[in-house]
């Protein structure tokens, strides 16, 4: 007889989000929700009736982590639904920006997920916090890693957080040869750096993928040698930056994307019957509580042919660089992998960077109302916004961010794992749930149907 | 440490002039803040600048970033009207990618950046990155319009053909190529202050690392307060390695009098005005900058 037990809320990752799992006697997942539970934002909305230079910037709010993705995407969008090509050094300053956001945020994922793994050949789990060797110098590389991207991207970005130096038509100011010259010095040192955090995330990565067994709570847990594998798609738009509407070979096809409503996806109401008061941090939800994912998802749920895909860095390296891997331990190998191309961006896009180039557009068309969109990839996938500007106003606004995409998907990937690692299957898509709960969902009729979680 | 009410917080005080021939041509004063600032370029104690510098009209100042003795020298002269100095705090530590700030200002401008080192709010990543901080004197500043008003309308000088301008010994003194000099009564130039000065409690740049202006010493002279260990570093460096003449501040005339009693006059001028806008308007005060 299965049971069901629920994980809420999800903990070290962004957002709000939480687990609806329904197990089997072992206590295997037979089906399971992963569903946001972060309030609407509201910012396509919000969008509506703005100047396209506003829009963007308010977009980059909706969330801390990766917000130079989403500043990024909705300048793109409104560029290519104007029709605004930038210089070639705006562009360059673009990616450098890009780059270092990644580079940052896999950093910062390390930290996350790092208590889930054990130090090779002991029986410890990783406290990143622990003053003892040879953590302490571990989570001391992670943080300068983290301080390189984001000094580089604040130097080419403006600000290291919500970046002030992009801009419609392409940025505000070029970089100083003495800036460039430091970002470059910058990356180099972090080049070394990211190598070898790269090698030892990859270590500790495969240590845990070749045990039998984890700890949670005391209890030995078994790891299934499947963990995280499901058979939705793959999405990706290109291994570093992305792409738009603008780009002569579009390398996102918006004829395949269709939002679908999440009581298409998710469980109805079910009543929690199995809890575990020591699961942590808190133990699970209490034993008679009802849960309701088809109503408490507070996102729609975007499909490429019908069909939730998977996002991020597995998406990519399978999409452009052969990589074969599945499940949990492939995506956090993959986002290893990315740590040195991050680096070996930046350090490019500086060598082409001409200082003393043009970085603004002239002039900068204000739009028909034509349909534009931009995908960038964020360190956690696609994100791809979409965008109709007339007269420099915005009329319609969407963003498809890289959780929305990765929420069912990741959902069909919890099947056949113990319900005490669900969370670790969830971490491994590095999930930002803030940005994710945008969605106003309409029925067929355009009817607003999702009004109850608004 | 000496601590005055109306000086603020200094440990040297003396008059002083530079000891380099072509900054002193175009200098203001005793060409200390551009002495100043090429020294702690010249030493990497800064990596660059934010100077007053030319702006679109004559005598429009538009602040910029040094990174040169050559630049540092094109901001010499005061501009008297206003130049948004800490509009380039930040960037300065982005896109022009500085790790050692440098910036001169007036009085007001200081506090900003002490604020932006407080109280770091929209300034991530600034406030360890300021390294010098070089005040001016300043009883009031004007707007662009203002200065063009008193130069054009009242003294009758076009404005292109200004060499320099300077208030001192009670006047607005205009300077042009052509050898004209023209004097105004402040009484003439009051009404066109930027109406914020008349609020202002700080008359030689209380929290500047270094705060210089010409009260106090002799023509061609400045007189120089030394108020914090980073300044106390710079300046004795840059006098031991010969950058400076000085003179104790004791020895020379007007000396230190003057520059308390003209620091009290403003300061007790401006804090009635801060007091009066208390009860000013009907039920309903004007705001207190300090509240
Ligand atoms: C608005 C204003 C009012 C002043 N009022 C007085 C006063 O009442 N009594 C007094 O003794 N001194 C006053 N000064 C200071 C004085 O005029 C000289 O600037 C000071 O003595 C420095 O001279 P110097 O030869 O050392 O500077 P220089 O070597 O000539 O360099 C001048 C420096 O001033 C800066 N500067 C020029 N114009 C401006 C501006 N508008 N805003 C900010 N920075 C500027 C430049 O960046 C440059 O670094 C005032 C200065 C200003 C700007
Ligand atoms: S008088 Fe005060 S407020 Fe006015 S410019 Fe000078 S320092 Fe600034």
């Amino acid at each position: 007889m299965s049971k069901v037990v629920e994980i809420s809320p999800t903990t070290r990752h962004e957002g709000h989000s939480k687990l609806t799992l329904k197990v089997n006697d072992q206590g295997i997942i037979e089906r399971g929700d992963w569903l946001s539970i972060t309030p609407v934002r509201g910012v396509e909305k919000l969008a509506i009736g703005k100047t396209m230079d506003q829009v963007p910037k308010i977009a980059s709010r909706v969330c801390g982590i990766c917000p130079i993705a989403h500043c990024l995407a909705g300048i793109e969008a409104m560029e290519a639904s104007v029709g605004c090509e930038i210089p070639t050094d705006a562009k360059l300053l673009r990616v450098i920006l890009h780059a270092a956001n990644r580079l940052h945020s896999i950093a910062l994922h390390n930290i996350l997920i790092l208590p889930d793994f054990y130090i090779p050949g002991t029986e410890t789990k990783i406290n990143p916090f622990t003053k003892e060797q040879p953590v302490r110098s571990v989570a001391a590389r992670i943080i300068r890693i983290r301080e390189i991207g984001q000094s580089i991207g604040m130097i080419a970005g403006g600000e290291a957080v919500h970046p002030s130096n992009p801009r419609v038509g392409g940025m505000y100011r070029n970089v100083s040869p003495r800036a460039r010259q430091k970002m470059y010095d910058l990356a180099r040192e972090g080049l070394v750096l990211a190598r070898e955090q790269m090698e030892f995330m990859i270590a500790v990565i495969r240590n845990m993928q070749n045990r039998e067994f984890t700890d949670v709570a005391g209890k030995k847990i078994p790891i299934p040698k499947t963990l995280g594998y499901h058979s939705q798609g793959v999405m990706a738009t290109s291994p570093m930056y992305g792409s738009s509407s603008l780009d002569e070979k579009p390398t996102w096809d918006i004829a395949r994307w269709k939002e679908t409503r999440p009581w298409d996806w998710y469980m109805g109401e079910v009543t929690i019957d199995l809890e575990d008061p020591s699961y942590p941090v808190g133990g699970t939800t209490k034993v008679g509580t009802k849960a309701n994912p088809q109503m408490e998802a507070c996102t729609g749920v975007p499909t490429m042919d019908g069909q939730p895909v998977e996002v991020g860095p597995r998406a990519r390296l399978a999409t452009f660089k052969h990589f074969d891997e599945k499940g949990t331990f492939a995506q956090h190998v993959a986002r290893q992998l990315e740590y040195p191309d991050c680096l070996y961006s930046i350090l490019k896009c500086l060598d082409a960077l001409d200082t003393s180039g043009k970085v603004l557009a002239d002039p900068i068309p204000q739009g028909d109302g034509s349909l534009g969109w931009a995908a960038n990839e964020a360190p956690r996938g696609t994100d791809v916004h979409l965008a109709r500007v007339k007269d420099g106003r915005v009329l319609w606004y969407e963003m498809l961010v890289p959780t929305t995409w990765n929420l069912p998907t990741c959902s069909r990937g919890l099947t056949g794992a113990p319900w005490q690692i669900a969370e670790m299957v969830v971490r491994a898509y590095d999930p930002c749930v803030s940005c994710a709960t945008h969605m106003i969902v309409v029925d067929q009729e355009n009817r607003l149907v999702a009004q109850k979680l608004i | 440490m000496v601590s005055d009410p109306y000086l603020g917080k200094y440990t040297t005080c003396v008059s002083a002039r530079s000891t380099d021939k072509e900054i002193l041509q175009k200098a203001q004063d005793g060409g200390i803040a551009t002495t100043l600032m090429v020294y702690a370029l010249e030493q990497g104690i800064i990596d660059g600048a934010i100077v007053a510098g030319k702006g679109d009209r004559p005598w429009q100042p538009r602040p910029f970033i040094a990174m040169s003795r050559e630049d540092i020298l094109k901001a010499r002269g005061t501009k008297y009207n206003i130049s948004p100095q800490i509009s380039l705090l930040k960037e300065a530590t982005r896109s022009f990618g500085l790790d050692k700030v440098g910036i001169t200002g007036v009085c007001c401008q200081m506090q900003a950046v002490r604020k932006a080192q407080l109280y770091p709010v929209n300034m991530r990543d600034v406030p360890g990155k300021i390294a010098l901080a070089v005040g001016l004197f300043c009883m009031e500043n004007f707007p662009y319009k203002s200065m063009q008003c008193i130069v054009e309308d009242h003294a009758g000088q076009s404005l292109h053909s200004v060499k320099k301008m300077e208030i001192g010994k009670g006047k607005y003194w205009i300077y042009t190529e052509r050898g004209n000099v023209v004097t105004l009564p402040l009484k003439v130039t009051h009404k066109y202050e930027q109406p914020g000065c008349h609020v202002c409690l700080d008359y030689v740049s209380n929290l500047g690392d270094i705060s210089t202006g010409s009260v106090g010493s002799p023509d061609g002279w400045s007189t120089v307060f030394v108020r914090t260990k980073v300044g106390n570093d710079v300046w004795s460096k840059a006098v031991a390695s010969g950058m400076f003449e000085t003179k104790p501040i004791e020895g020379v005339k007007p000396g230190l009098e003057l520059v308390t009693k003209l620091a009290k006059e403003k300061i007790d001028k401006n804090r009635a005005t801060v007091e009066g806008r208390k009860t000013f308007g009907v039920n309903k005060a004007l705001r207190d900058p300090y509240a």
